[in-house]
């Protein structure tokens, strides 16, 4: 026993530390931004000194956990109707303002024997032959990446076809793992992430018109109790540095109001 | 000092009985298994609890007691010692004392039973009859209103029995208060106890002298006809010089096999009934060599071929079982007069004591 | 490599070990002397967080301390703050899972205690306490040890409750488990495979001190 004590005592003293990083704003971001927002947030940091705690996630899993009290200071969502409806409710100081747009595109593995189509051609083609495997999007009840992939789908007619051959990512970071992975045949995930190095080194990807699917206006609000710090975020946000950013990862960007 | 219990209870048991220990004194609580001879120790001790229970130690009322406030001395049958603690630390942890005083008065109960050379052996080292003397010095240390002792021997082999028989009865004088003996031995009971009380299903058949008991009829009836017999009183006469001790009786002479006893010792002999035969004459030219003589009291048929006889021999009683047969073909009757007839090897060793 | 996770994961582990073992020596004890006719049914309900998936736990415990739950309403008049997603909620989540973890060996360790020797400590003059301290803890410590470190690697490899429940924060609810999973999803391989080292080697280790020690101690009583 005796080496051991003082061994548990070092390590209990060393863990304990961890409330002081509690003053930091915490922000829940779509994973759509994972690639995006971690490059703004490291230049903020480096400006400003100050940490930020960022977690990625679905959009609709973000305002489950808010509506169940989840202590977020700042909500990024993927599109409008999440935080609209957290604004009705009144979680939200305001309705926030929309940040970026997004894009979907077909995403195939570089060595897979799907090649992508903007029109979803080669996809349509794999299924009539039978040659499809399977194929991923993001969960189209919580993802708004997912449910405009969905629409594209239904748009050009797949929908019922390949919807037994679909492979549901928790998030379209996710959807997106999966499409790279291997063990799909591809996906159709949002062009923020397929832009990333991580993810252009291993894939490649055709743009899927806008108009086959509603927009994904993606809008962000500072929850109701939100601290200054999180102001001062959510503002740089809206700075031309962070638009800069959004852009290089291909995210429209919204008209100056 | 007198402990008092008074048991009545329906389940899990049926318990329905009473009785009186005094204080120096050892009884015996003998009957056959299921009779609920554990229960009554484990009643006494706060164990079990009867749905009415009233037991008095010492002057005080132990009723509703928890057992570990009761100053009860318990001797577990297979010992129940600590197996992580050391045979001092076996004894040491039921001692009120503290420090010093406490290491001192362990080892005074370890050398009274003999094993302060194996202070620091666990339970795990120790032989059986080692283990049961740490069990009995861990219920002294206690320093107990009531001894309890349960089926202590019977885990144990008959040389060893034995040795611990002769280490109770040495420390009788350490003993200051009530003992009770379970056992299902009637020579153990004899051996060591003073008082003697049977019990069966629950009930206490009879109690009383073990002279007493062993001739009750209601005792012989749960104990067993095997086990049904008288204690005589003789006195050491001489040892012989071939293996036998001469002993004195009113009714006659008695050789034993050789007991080592000083001249002129009283000792008490356990003669089992169907070791007894009858002769309506002094037999002759016969290999046994003692011959008692006797009045017939009384005759009880038994239910199968045998009767059983009850004599005056010496002013003592005997107990003789023989066939109806022999009855008839003897000519007995109440006030016959005729020899009872023993080998001198049918009388064991461990029937006959001080 | 997630320093801050790692912390976090090991202090939830830690302190869910120092405040539910107590608590499953002394039920596990109750137990296992309980002659009631519903200990099945009480030993069911403790078993149930071993057979239920993470995720209906996750639901109910969010149910029971949610935002609008009497017992969350309570602590976020009292502290400020939600108990769910909080470290604090995450504790409690975290102590309920892992009851059958602590309680059933531990049980299992006090019946392998013979009654006669409870008798026997009673007989001698100890207290049921007494009992507990002197006679039942030092036979029935390697089931007490177990029951620790079952409860400790569970701790650090739960991963659904702490999600559903937790919210994956960073510095207050996000675990190691959550951390791997999480660079996983952001394509960081190297990373989630050098925690995922981290976490096995940690595990390995409790686990094997654990049985080393008690089979020296284990010699020792026998």
């Amino acid at each position: 026993m005796k080496p051991l004590a003082p061994a548990f005592l070092g390590i209990a003293l060393w863990t304990m530390p961890y409330a002081a990083m509690a003053e930091a704003p915490l922000i829940a971001a779509a994973s759509v931004l994972k690639f995006a927002l971690e490059d703004i947030a490291q230049v903020y940091q480096d400006e400003t000194d100050q940490d930020l705690r960022i977690v990625y996630g679905s959009s609709g899993n973000f305002a489950a956990q808010i509506r169940e009290g989840a202590p977020f200071d700042l909500f990024l969502a993927a599109d409008e109707d999440f935080i609209l409806s957290l604004a009705k409710d009144g979680l939200t100081r305001d309705e926030g303002v929309i940040y970026a747009s997004g894009r979907l595109v077909m995403l195939t593995p570089k060595d897979g024997k799907l090649a992508p189509s903007e029109d979803l051609s080669t996809l349509q083609a794999a299924l009539e032959n039978g040659t499809i495997g399977r194929f991923a999007i993001a969960s189209p009840v919580h993802a708004p990446y997912g449910m405009r992939a969905k629409e594209v789908l239904e748009h050009v007619g797949l929908w019922d076809r390949i919807e037994a051959h679909l492979v549901f990512g928790e998030n379209v970071s996710q959807a997106t793992q999966f499409a790279v992975s291997g063990s799909t045949d591809g996906g159709i995930v949002a062009y923020a992430l397929a832009l990333a190095p991580e993810i252009k080194s291993q894939s490649d990807y055709a743009l899927i018109p806008a108009d086959w699917h509603a927009p994904l206006n993606q809008r962000m609000a500072l929850l109701a109790d939100a601290s200054a710090e999180a102001q001062a975020i959510f503002e740089y946000l809206q700075g031309d540095v962070a638009k800069e950013i959004f852009a290089s990862y291909g995210f429209g960007l919204p008209e100056v109001k | 000092m007198t402990l008092s219990v008074r048991l009545k209870a329906d389940l899990p048991i049926a318990l329905d009985l009473s009785f009186e220990v005094k204080a120096g004194e050892m009884l015996a609580l003998v009957g056959p298994s299921g009779s609920g001879k554990s229960t009554v120790l484990r009643s006494i001790a706060g164990l079990f609890h009867p749905a009415q229970s009233e037991v008095t130690a010492n002057g005080a009322s132990w009723s509703g007691l928890p057992t570990h406030q009761r100053r009860v001395g318990m001797v577990f049958q297979s010992y129940a010692l600590f197996p992580h603690l050391t045979t001092l630390g076996n004894i040491s942890i039921a001692l009120k004392e503290t420090g010093e005083a406490r290491t001192i008065e362990a080892r005074r109960l370890l050398k009274l039973v003999g094993l302060s050379d194996v202070a620091n052996r666990l339970p795990a080292e120790l032989s059986g009859g080692q283990q049961q003397r740490v069990a009995i010095a861990r219920a002294l240390a206690r320093k107990p209103d009531v001894l309890l002792l349960d089926e202590p021997f019977s885990a144990v082999d008959r040389p060893t029995r034995e040795i611990l028989y002769k280490e109770i009865e040495a420390l009788r004088s350490e003993l200051s208060m009530p003992v009770i003996l379970v056992t299902h031995d009637m020579d153990e009971a004899q051996r060591l106890a003073d008082r003697m009380a049977v019990i069966d299903k629950g009930r206490l058949v009879c109690q009383g002298s073990l002279a007493e008991v062993a001739l009750d009829p209601r005792a012989m009836r749960v104990l067993g006809l095997r086990e049904t017999g008288a204690v005589l009183t003789a006195r050491v006469k001489a040892q012989e010089t071939d293996g036998l001790t001469r002993l004195e009786h009113p009714a006659g002479v008695l050789f034993v096999p050789q007991i080592r006893e000083e001249i002129g010792t009283e000792v008490k002999l356990r003669l089992l009934a169907h070791d007894v035969m009858l002769a309506s004459q002094r037999p002759s030219e016969i290999s046994a060599l003692n011959v008692i003589e006797g009045t017939v009291l009384s005759i009880t048929p038994g239910d199968g071929p045998g009767a059983m006889v009850r004599l005056d021999a010496g002013g003592e009683i005997l107990l003789a079982r023989i066939t109806r047969r022999s009855v008839a073909a003897l000519g007995l009757n109440e006030g016959s007069k005729c020899f009872a007839v023993l080998k001198s090897l049918a009388i064991a060793r461990d029937r006959v004591h001080r | 490599m997630d320093w801050q996770a790692l912390r976090l994961s090991l202090l939830l582990a830690s302190l869910t070990v120092v405040i539910l073992v107590p608590i499953a020596i002394f039920s596990g004890r109750r137990l296992a002397l309980s002659k009631r006719k519903s200990l099945p049914i009480i030993e069911a309900m403790i078993a149930l967080p071993l057979v239920l998936p993470p995720t209906v736990l996750g639901f109910y415990l969010l149910s029971a301390f949610g935002r609008s739950s009497p017992l969350g309403q309570i602590w976020q008049s009292v502290f400020g703050h939600t108990l769910a997603f909080s470290f604090e909620g995450l504790l409690l989540a975290s102590i309920i899972v892992n009851i059958p973890f602590a309680v059933q060996p531990i049980q299992r360790g006090f019946e392998a205690v013979p009654q006669e020797l409870r008798e026997a400590a009673a007989c001698s003059g100890m207290s049921p306490l007494m009992s507990l301290w002197k006679i039942e803890l030092p036979l029935a410590w390697p089931a007490v040890l177990t029951g620790a470190v079952l409860t400790f690697a569970h701790t650090l490899g739960e991963f659904g409750v702490v999600l559903m429940v937790g919210g994956a924060i960073p510095g207050e609810t996000k675990t190691i488990a959550i951390s791997i999973y999480d660079k996983v999803q952001s394509f960081n391989s190297s990373s989630a495979a050098q925690m995922s080292a981290v976490l096995l080697a940690v595990s390995i280790t409790t686990i094997t001190l654990t049985f080393l020690m008690s089979r020296k101690i284990g010699r020792r009583l026998s």
